[in-house]
């Protein structure tokens, strides 16, 4: 080819193209890919500083942020397409048993004995990271539920934190007596957010042995304990307990749940540790008030039942994409955001991060942390009766199907027994078809 | 090659990106969609083939039968309101030499506001805590009675100005000499209206009525907003219920068959307004 200044110019732009070109693939072959959605820009540049840069491993890690909302869907689609990151990013049980159905995910039971994962994480979370009896995950974070109260409230009132169903129900009759709302609750915001209610009934009145019972298919969802659970639940919405009444369930808005409760006009909310990370700019100086909010463990609401049972659930499964290049750089990777109590804790400090389920430690915690929050997190890491999150324990078609019907159960499109049946058809099909998340055995494993 | 051939060959090679572009994002997403609505798929790895079950399932699903009721409950409340409001808007303004633009762009102004924002504002608006909802001691969009016209409201808000510019447009071209001989045989403006507007302008009026059957069957982004379907399923339409079986349940194929019905429901309508336009010769 005769170098004319056409050709020339031609190589020169081909030479200044390639490493941008190449700059624009998602592999750069030696770095390792991780893609990850933030609540927050505080939260992300935390995460970047403490759990990116900080790792001193064989491969340097790419974070690409994606948009919460659509992550999974991003994910989806770059795994089908056999590419995406190297660390996998999953919502949770549900959504891990189709990734591993489709082969996308690679077996880390090596990796596990190697790292030593079974003692460094909690054996609850391990065994819901388990599909067809392999490890495919490692729970990236886990989320908890309690009892949400104003202190100021309760004592203006001369209420004591409840312990028992009968103590919670003197207090909800009386304040709905005098025009307060006993629960703050509604689901404008978030549909699925009626599952958070449906999980404290089915744990904490049918019991976590009844539940898990269900879940291994040994008791129908149709049975009498579960009929109580949802009635009871169903009873206390009808009193105009939750969320001051039905129609207004339904256009209650987190914002002004959490106003609420700090001005007073609603006295309790049952919410997830996730609750920690958007709570505070209601209370205090923050909020122009002098409120303050407190936590204690939801209670039994019938004989028989564990008093400390702990609402657990995985909020992301981290997985090692079936096609990664670097699979043991990755599980490297992988052990340093899981290990390490001390640097957990910190992330529940400095950022709100959701930690990872290793046991924690009030001397784990730095001296700046939120009293409240290593309270919390302390308790969490209680040996105690494990109760089974809906939005984690039970498969994808049940679980929509619980909270959008429980929604029909309230404005009396449905009975009990006609809501329950229903559940129990459905989950029965996705049992069948092995869509049954692995759930730990109840009692006392929650450590 | 004759002139007429290479023509029609320079005339395919202007349409062929159309046409490719056309085949990769149209033809091929609905030919796979068809295929997934026979298969119990999850949306993620592979379709397992299960013939017309799913189509069976939708026959006995109570959720998808209240979702078409909702969805027929709408297309009449669009066919109906905002036409008449859009036809009358643009009448009256037909009628007006003096800020007619000022009016034109006043009642267009809602359409162009991004859906997402205008629904955000009239959830406030309606908020039975410190909005309309309050003052008047009504919860909206809590409620089982009303939730469903009221988000139909809320887009109709945003919809019936376009329909008046629309009409306007085919107003203006209607011979003005027929109002003129109308007028001098003693015809009033309703009069005029009803018989010179409404036949001049027939093609456009029963082309906005098929795009809004075919909008309504498509009606997402109000109803996903202001209610997500609820309360308890009473705003649930099939583009809501596609959604949730889709990414909530993780039933693609399910889904699937739901969105080939919503075009199956189009394509009649279309080939209903294609006889009609055949049998009328209409331009539009």
């Amino acid at each position: 080819m005769p170098l004319s200044r056409r050709n020339v110019l031609a190589l020169t732009g081909a030479a200044a193209l390639a490493p941008l070109l190449a700059s624009c693939g998602s592999d750069t072959g030696r770095d390792l890919q991780y893609w990850a959605a933030f609540s927050d820009r505080q939260q992300r540049d935390y995460f970047r500083r403490e759990r990116v840069d900080a790792f001193q491993g064989t491969l340097k890690v790419r974070l690409t942020v994606k948009p919460t909302d659509s992550i999974d869907r991003l994910t989806q689609t770059a795994l089908a397409a056999g590419a995406g990151p190297d660390l996998v990013q999953a919502a949770g049980p549900a959504q891990l048993g189709a990734y591993a159905a489709a082969g996308y995910l690679l077996p880390l039971d090596d990796y596990a004995r190697r790292y030593g994962w079974e003692s460094m994480l909690a054996p609850w979370a391990m065994a819901a990271s388990r599909v067809g009896g392999r490890l495919l995950a490692l729970p990236g974070d886990f989320e908890g539920m309690f009892l949400v109260y104003n202190p100021a409230t309760l004592e203006r009132h001369g209420w004591p934190v409840p312990t028992s169903r009968a103590e919670f129900e003197a207090i909800c009759t009386e304040a709905k007596a005098k025009g307060l709302m006993p629960v703050a609750a509604g689901n404008a915001d978030w549909r699925a957010a009626t599952e958070w209610w449906v999980t404290f009934a089915l744990n904490h009145s049918a019991g976590p042995d009844a539940v898990y019972s269900a879940l291994q298919g040994r008791t129908p969802w149709t049975d009498p304990v579960f009929v109580d659970a949802i009635s009871l639940l169903n009873d206390y919405y009808q009193r105009g307990w939750w969320g001051g009444g039905v129609d207004a369930y339904f256009t209650n808005t987190f914002p002004g749940l959490y106003a609420a409760l700090a001005a007073g006009t609603a006295v309790f909310m049952i919410n997830g540790t996730w609750a920690t990370t958007e709570i505070g700019p209601y209370f205090g100086a923050a909020a122009g008030n002098d409120a303050t909010w407190d936590w204690a463990p939801l209670f039994p609401l019938r004989d028989g039942v564990p008093a400390q049972v702990l609402d657990l659930a995985i909020g992301e499964s981290l997985s090692i994409n079936a096609h990664s290049r670097n699979p043991d750089a990755t599980a490297e990777y992988l052990h340093f955001l899981e290990s390490d109590p001390q640097r957990q804790a910190r992330g529940i400090a400095e950022a709100s991060l959701q930690p990872a389920p290793v046991p924690l430690t009030a001397a784990d915690f730095p001296p700046t942390v939120d009293e409240r929050l290593s309270r919390l997190y302390t308790w969490l890491s209680t040996p105690a009766t494990v109760g089974y999150t809906t939005w984690t324990f039970f498969p994808q078609q049940t679980d929509t199907d619980l909270y959008t019907n429980f929604d029909k159960v309230i404005t009396g499109q449905l009975t009990v027994p006609e809501y329950l049946a229903g559940l129990d058809e459905v989950f029965r099909g996705e049992l069948a078809a092995g869509k049954v998340p692995v759930a730990p055995a109840p009692t006392g494993v929650a450590r | 090659m004759t002139p007429r051939r290479r023509r029609a060959l320079l005339a395919w090679l202007f349409m062929l990106p159309l046409v490719a572009v056309n085949a990769l994002v149209v033809l091929g997403p609905s030919l796979s969609a068809v295929y997934y609505s026979f298969t119990d798929w999850s949306g993620i790895g592979a379709a397992k083939w299960i013939g017309l079950d799913n189509y069976v399932e939708l026959l006995g699903d109570a959720e998808f039968r209240s979702a078409l009721w909702h969805n027929i409950q709408w297309t009449i409340f669009f066919l109906v309101v905002p036409m008449t409001m859009g036809l009358f808007g643009a009448f009256a303004l037909s009628r007006i030499r003096r800020f007619r633009l000022l009016f034109r762009v006043v009642y267009f102004l809602p359409y162009v506001v991004a859906s997402v924002v205008t629904a955000a504002i009239w959830k406030n608006l309606l908020s039975p805590d410190v909005g309309l909802g309050a003052t008047l001691g009504v919860n909206f969009l809590g409620s089982q009675a009303l939730s469903l016209p009221s988000v139909a409201f809320i887009n109709n808000w945003a919809w019936w100005g376009f329909l008046v510019v629309v009409f306007l447009a085919a107003m203006q071209g209607v011979n003005p000499n027929l109002y003129e001989a109308a007028a001098l045989d003693g015809a009033g403006p309703l009069r005029q209206f009803w018989s010179i507007t409404l036949p001049s302008i027939q093609p456009t009026f029963v082309f906005l009525g098929l795009m809004t059957i075919i909008w309504s069957f498509l009606s997402f982004d109000y109803v996903f907003v202001l209610t997500q379907g609820g309360p308890a399923g009473a705003t649930d339409v099939l583009s809501t219920l596609l959604y949730r079986e889709a990414f909530a349940s993780l039933r693609a194929g399910y889904a699937s068959a739901v969105g080939i019905v919503m075009a199956l429901i189009s394509a009649v309508v279309v080939a209903a307004y294609l006889v009609i336009r055949r049998k009328r010769g209409w331009a539009v």
